[in-house]
């Protein structure tokens, strides 16, 4: 196959862009099924919609919050997580 | 796996992003270009133009919800429901090497040799003018009434590069008194323009596999020759066989009629025109452009030769229209 056409000065962009598009699309599906759920769900009786969207009275998720941006975060920091080469 | 759910919603946000970039994105680099000097090239924000034109098309068709994969996964059931389709094929059809070469439109494996290629270009032009709102008079409509407008009703048609068969079917529908000839060369798409037109009880139209240079048919057999989009995705030399076929076959006082894609003068028109070609694998535009299509018609013996802007939806040839859109523009010439 042919290298793809790039449009900007470093095609490290061109390409970074395109996975940016590609998790938003991800999202906009994601999106799109949890609303198709929440809505069949409170169709049935299932789930109260409107208590679903309310502000929380606690953090009910702290916990996986932060191990979730620990995980992310973690990536910045440039160290080897085995004993590794140079 | 790609279900309907999933490929439906990722199908619709790169459509809301097509949009966005038709309505916001392109009036903004026009403001831009206008205030720019010569390294507009350079300009960060036409650059996020060209890149989205490129790659929403290569994600509409082969991305995560990609047109081609979806269909591809149920191809069985789109095979078979093709066996009913009378279509008149070539066991050995020979394309010309400009046919083979790109896939055009970045469809996987082009319009033509995948089985399936039909129904994966219908699904995918139904969402090629992210503009066409409720008041939408669908493009193929208006050229089956420009085509209709004002003279006698043609007994005998040809429509060249039918495709699947949508520019075909208004003139069908139109016309159900007349002989209805329509020819392409891909295989797959005459299939599915053949079974809808079955599904539709069309009686007098006759799909068949033919080229547009070389039909076969007789000299003077029709009273209109027509085609939408196809002039564009040929070279040159493969235009002038073509329109010298399409005169030929034109009964004395029959008329041609070619939708097609023919940028203004201005610098601008024809920088996102010609880039548009790159990036969407028709690299035919460009030369198209650059022919002398009312000298070449003459040279063939027509008369009454016109070439005009065709508004393809309510309002596009207005003035303050801001929004991008084809530059499309109706050839038409009379024997």
């Amino acid at each position: 196959m042919k290298p793809e056409q790039t449009f900007f000065d470093d095609p490290a962009l061109d390409r970074a862009f395109g996975v940016v598009m590609a998790l938003a699309q991800e999202v906009w599906v994601l999106r799109d099924r949890v609303q198709a759920m929440e809505a069949q769900l409170a169709e049935r009786g299932v789930l109260d919609s409107k208590k679903l969207s309310e502000e929380p009275a606690s953090d009910e998720r702290a916990a996986e919050r932060e191990a979730f941006v620990a995980n992310l975060m973690q990536q910045l920091v440039g160290e080897q997580q085995s004993k590794g080469m140079p | 796996m790609i279900d309907g759910r999933s490929f439906a919603a990722g199908q619709a946000f790169l459509l809301s992003v097509k949009a966005h970039w038709t309505r916001v994105i392109y009036p903004a680099v026009r403001a831009e270009y206008e205030k720019s000097n010569d390294s507009f090239q350079k300009n960060v924000l036409y650059r996020y133009f060209c890149w989205l034109e490129r790659h929403l098309q290569r994600f509409k068709y082969s991305g995560r919800y990609g047109l081609q994969p979806y269909h591809a996964q149920d191809r069985a059931r789109f095979e078979a429901s093709l066996a009913e389709a009378e279509v008149e094929l070539r066991e050995e059809m020979a394309f010309p090497q400009y046919y083979t070469a790109i896939d055009i439109h970045q469809h996987p494996g082009g319009v033509w040799s995948d089985p399936i290629a039909g129904f994966v270009y219908e699904r995918g032009a139904r969402s090629t003018t992210p503009l066409a709102g409720t008041r939408h008079k669908d493009l193929h409509e208006r050229l089956t009434a420009a085509a209709l407008d004002g003279r006698p009703a043609p007994q005998r048609m040809l429509d060249m590069a039918c495709g699947f068969g949508k520019s075909t079917r208004p003139f069908y529908e139109a016309l159900p008194e007349a002989e209805v000839e329509a020819i392409d060369f891909s295989a797959p798409c005459l299939r599915l323009a053949a079974r809808e037109a079955q599904r539709a009880g069309a009686r007098k139209v006759h799909f068949r596999q033919r080229d547009a240079a070389s039909t076969g048919y007789p000299d003077a057999s029709f009273d209109l020759v027509t085609s939408t989009m196809l002039l564009h995705e040929l070279p040159p030399k493969a235009v002038e066989r073509a329109l010298a076929e399409s005169a030929r076959l034109l009964k004395p006082g029959g008329r041609m009629v070619h939708l097609d894609f023919l940028p203004g003068e201005s610098e601008f028109e024809r920088l996102i025109h010609f880039g548009h070609s790159r990036r969407n694998n028709e690299p035919f535009m460009e030369p198209l452009a650059r022919m002398d299509l009312p000298a070449l018609l003459g040279r063939l013996g027509l008369r009454n030769v016109e070439i005009r802007p065709f508004e393809e939806a309510d309002g596009a040839l207005a003035p303050g229209y801001r929004y991008w859109r084809f530059p499309w523009a109706l050839i038409s010439a009379e024997r």
